[in-house]
């Protein structure tokens, strides 16, 4: 039978239970960029697959990203969310770094959405037209500018003829249209939204126009962290690959929006208007070296990195 | 102590009341453009602007709400917590640095300013520091005290104590030399001299640096905030800029502007119950 007292006993007995249990997971703390990028990482936390692991994850964003990795060196983090470009310049400063798990990867060139926007009647068709003209880049020296670069002598200009302004995203569409910028390199939601305008237009994704199949972004941790905790580290990436795969699997899934407005703040609605693009399951050391080449070839590195030794066991 | 307080606040008060009434009768009736209303009147004029400037397309961004959705997003944020919590969480980080950065400041100071060759000895190093951006030494400081509070605490302290500092040691070297020689003559001791003539006499110049270090001390948080981390009022604005939601970036900006227009207020009603000898000879 049922009494006050019994279910005072089971209530004791599941809470017992419940504190074991948090005692139990290990906790992770991961720096984020609040972009769609991320969303499988959100997806396997929600679908409750890093618990299943035994780690509890602690999410931090960095809305400009430029605290990732200097957070992951001071130690306030165990995996930081980066971009290709900054992981070989750090790996260039001697800063032992590891790729872990994937993040972002242009696949295919239907899913590359981030895209090089121009005001419709600027008449700018290709790199050749932007010499003496000025890109709207959110970062300088960084992933954004390397590809926008390289876009623009790939069909026939001079990369340094042109000037690159620091805009941040949600900026970019005003500096386009006050003339401050010829072109901005825009990614998702904020291309989207531009594009949906008749004055903007889209002349090129460089992305998939220079390297089709880039990583540009993966997950990252020191060597020391690497070397210290490998189970912590091969959880993790066991746990992010299943939020991977039900996110591929789920793209057009409503469930998925209230996800992303939860770490993005973005409203619903205006993500409702988006194409997600799929994630990769698999970090591509040969596309990594490309990138590699193609900084040296832009001045970013002064000599070659060795990229395999960047890469940990659970990123392949 | 209190009646000594007391008394000199009852004699401002009334001198004031006498100087309104006396200057009420030399000019009875003021156009309402000399007065306080006039600088209320160009906000609200400044407002209308910002409302028909958005409403009527004169400034075409989609970063550029109307002020009304400002005013609604702001209220929002207040109700469910989201502009609320940041900036209880901003305050508090702020006011911890303050308070550090103000203690060690007044002390060095008090110590600085009373002994010559401790002076000579750590001006040149303070010199050094005085002229650093603090927003140039966030990135390097996240190596040593990570990316969370620490950080954001010690930015704030840093700038704190450097006006606390300067303030206090040149109110001591501005102590009436009058005063410290009537003192001598009736052979007061060092610690009573310290406490009973050079504070007073400096708390004026303590409290004008205090006023600095606190307006200071609420740009360096948000500013070490939209930096690094991911806590508080700053992030909170970058945020909202990065989901496209200019209306609650422009809240919290307002809600800044308050705050910091309440700071000043209330350390200004603070100082006036406190040190009711302030701004006079």
């Amino acid at each position: 039978m049922l009494n006050r007292r019994s279910l005072l006993q089971t209530g004791a007995a599941l809470a017992v239970a419940g504190t074991a249990r948090a005692a139990e997971l290990e906790r992770v703390r991961v720096s984020i960029i609040p972009i769609n990028d991320v969303t499988p990482l959100f997806v396997a936390i929600k679908q409750g697959f890093f618990e299943q692991e035994g780690l509890m994850v602690d999410t931090s964003p960095s809305s400009g990203g430029a605290t990732g990795i200097p957070g992951l060196v001071a130690g306030s983090y165990d995996i930081a969310y980066g971009n290709v470009v900054s992981t070989m310049l750090a790996a260039q400063q001697g800063i032992e770094l590891r790729v872990v798990a994937p993040g972002t990867k242009i696949q295919e060139a239907k899913n590359d959405h981030s895209a090089l926007v121009v005001r419709r009647d600027s008449g700018i068709r290709s790199g050749q037209d932007l010499e003496g003209k000025v890109v709207g880049v959110n970062t300088r020296n960084n992933v954004i500018w390397l590809y926008a670069r390289a876009w623009i002598k790939a069909t026939g200009g001079n990369p340094d003829r042109v000037t690159y302004k620091e805009v941040p995203h949600p900026q970019m569409e005003d500096a386009i249209r006050q003339k401050q910028a010829d072109a901005g390199y825009m990614v998702v939601p904020y291309v989207t939204l531009a594009t949906a305008k008749p004055e903007f237009e889209k002349i090129a994704h460089p992305y998939s126009a220079v390297q089709l199949g880039v990583d540009v972004g993966q997950y990252l941790a020191t060597a020391a962290f690497l070397q210290a905790k490998p189970e912590t580290v091969a959880k993790f990436a066991r746990a992010l690959r299943r939020g991977i795969t039900w996110y591929n699997a789920n793209l057009t899934n409503p469930d998925l929006l209230p996800v992303i407005s939860g770490f993005t703040k973005i409203e619903v609605p205006l993500l409702q208007t988006l194409t997600l693009a799929p994630s990769p399951l698999a970090v591509e050391p040969a596309q990594m070296e490309k990138t590699m080449q193609l900084m040296i070839e832009h001045r970013l590195l002064r000599g070659p990195v060795d990229v395999k030794p960047l890469i940990g066991p659970t990123a392949v | 102590m209190i009646q000594s307080t007391a008394m000199p606040r009852l004699g401002g008060a009334a001198r004031r009341e006498a100087k309104r009434t006396s200057r009420a009768a030399v000019q009875p009736a003021r156009p309402w453009l000399h007065t306080r209303a006039s600088g209320l009147a160009l906000i609200l004029a400044l407002l209308v602007l910002w409302e028909a400037s958005a409403r009527l397309g004169w400034v075409q961004s989609q970063s550029w709400p109307p002020f009304s959705a400002v005013l609604a997003a702001a209220w929002r944020g207040f109700t469910d917590g989201e502009l609320s919590l940041p900036l209880l969480s901003s305050l508090g980080r702020m006011l911890a640095g303050y308070a550090i950065g103000c203690s060690l400041g007044v002390a060095v100071g008090l110590l600085l300013g009373g002994n010559r060759w401790i002076r000579y000895l750590v001006l040149p190093v303070l010199e050094v520091i005085r002229p650093i951006p603090i927003p140039a030494i966030v990135p390097p400081l996240i190596l040593f005290l990570g990316i969370d509070d620490a950080l954001k605490i010690f930015v704030v302290a840093l700038a704190s104590f450097v006006p606390a500092l300067i303030n206090t040691m040149a109110g001591v070297l501005g102590v009436d030399d009058v005063l410290l020689q009537t003192a001598r003559t009736f052979r007061t001791g060092w610690t009573r001299t310290m406490l009973r003539v050079v504070l007073p006499a400096t708390l004026p110049a303590i409290a004008s640096g205090l006023r600095v270090a606190i307006g200071l001390a609420l740009v360096v948080t948000i500013v070490a905030e939209m930096i690094a981390g991911s806590a508080g009022l700053g992030y909170y604005i970058v945020q909202m800029q990065y989901a496209l939601r200019p209306d609650a970036m422009y809240a919290a900006v307002l809600c800044l502007a308050l705050t910091g227009y309440t700071l000043n207020r209330l350390f200004l009603l603070g100082e006036a119950r406190l040190i009711p000898w302030m701004g006079r000879g």
